[in-house]
């Protein structure tokens, strides 16, 4: 399995609170990765680390062969150069329009003319299914349609590694498989690697070609769609079951939070 | 990416050999449409043999080139693709768009 990630004994802290717990895995290059587990589990910190947006405590995170925690920020941009990332809240700016948000990636990097940029740009907007709302502004589009122009802009420099965090987070079922096919026709036909966080069940059945799962802050497995499927790991099982965490406290407990005894 | 033009009974052939890219898009734009821009009823017909790699703005400056040509009355044609490349023009659908023949002998009938 050649590797296009590999994380090494990653801690990370918010404050005082250990957030990953000296984690280590690896995300195989050209396919598709599910980062999975519950709210709050560390996944989308995880996911910051990976893209460089967050300095781990200590650990290493090694992408084509560089260590990106020890990179400084001009480092970084050459590394992101080569990474599309779809934010939860698609990140687009509200003042400029889809056609000039998708289009900002190749004006910031790339010294392509105005012409083939436009061309580029409605070839992006017409593979998400935005062909003819160029000229919109992001307040004009519905939640999938913002997302959907969002993952335009990650695919605006053609990149070799995907990220995603949450992409189905807000959108009905219908949109969010829709984007699922896409995101497995990307994979297959650019072969790119692609990185998904999320906690949706049936988009992970349907896209992974690998699981990473995280539980309190722990990797508490990883391997294949059809591995974890079949791990009698009871963590797993009860999130896969859908069942609930067991109460907390005990009546008395209860009583002596709230009490502030 | 190297460019390499040659006549052929009055046609123009452009062999491209390397990665098509955003580094190497802007050069490949020039050549197409300057050629372009001095054709007449004429065929000009690019060799993807060796061709190793296309990303959108490759594409999209075929895109221009296509636009261009179709204003001078010329013909712009592929051959050669690899299949991996070949598979990026059917995604993007433009494998309907271009007119894209399996070699150089079925692209001019010889």
């Amino acid at each position: 399995m050649e590797k296009a990630i590999e994380v090494e004994n990653l801690v990370t802290h918010y404050g005082d609170r250990e957030i990953l717990k000296n984690i280590s895995f690896s995300i195989p290059k050209g396919s598709i990765t599910v980062i999975l587990g519950g709210s709050g589990c560390g996944k989308s910190t995880l996911l910051k680390h990976l893209i460089g947006l967050l300095k781990p405590t200590s650990g290493r995170i090694i992408i084509k062969g560089n260590d990106i925690t020890k990179m400084n920020e001009d480092q970084m941009n050459e590394i992101r150069k080569k990474m599309g990332i779809l934010f939860q809240g698609a990140a687009l700016l509200n003042s400029m329009t889809i056609l000039d948000n998708v289009a900002l990636p190749l004006h910031e990097h790339t010294k392509l003319k105005e012409s083939t940029i436009e061309i580029m740009v409605r070839m992006k907007l017409d593979l998400v299914g935005l062909s003819g709302f160029d000229s919109f502004y992001p307040s004009q589009l519905s939640g999938g349609m913002k997302k959907r122009a969002g993952l335009a802009r990650a695919l605006a420099l053609d990149p070799e590694m995907l990220f995603f965090d949450e992409p189905s987070a807000g959108l009905d079922p219908v949109t969010a498989a829709g984007l699922d096919e896409l995101i497995i026709k990307l994979n297959k036909v650019f072969r790119m690697t692609i990185i998904v966080v999320t906690h949706e069940l049936p988009s992970v059945f349907k896209i992974a070609d690998y699981v990473i799962m995280l539980d309190k802050g722990y990797v508490i497995f990883s391997g294949t769609l059809n591995e974890l499927k079949t791990s009698d790991n009871p963590r797993i099982r009860m999130f896969l079951e859908r069942q609930p965490e067991e109460e907390k406290y005990s009546p008395d407990d209860y009583f002596k939070v709230i009490a502030g005894e | 990416m190297k460019t390499e033009i040659t006549d052929f009974k009055g046609n123009k052939r452009i062999k491209i050999t390397g990665d098509i890219d955003m580094h190497t898009s802007p050069e490949l734009r020039e050549v197409l449409l300057s050629i372009i821009k001095k054709s007449k009823n004429q065929c000009v017909c690019v060799d993807f043999t060796d061709v190793t790699y296309i990303d959108s703005s490759g594409i999209a400056t075929f895109v221009e080139g296509l636009k261009a040509i179709r204003a001078s009355g010329s013909r712009l044609f592929f051959y050669g693709l690899p299949e991996s490349i070949m598979e990026i023009f059917r995604f993007s659908r433009l494998d309907r768009v271009f007119e894209i023949f399996r070699t150089f002998e079925d692209a001019f009938g010889i």
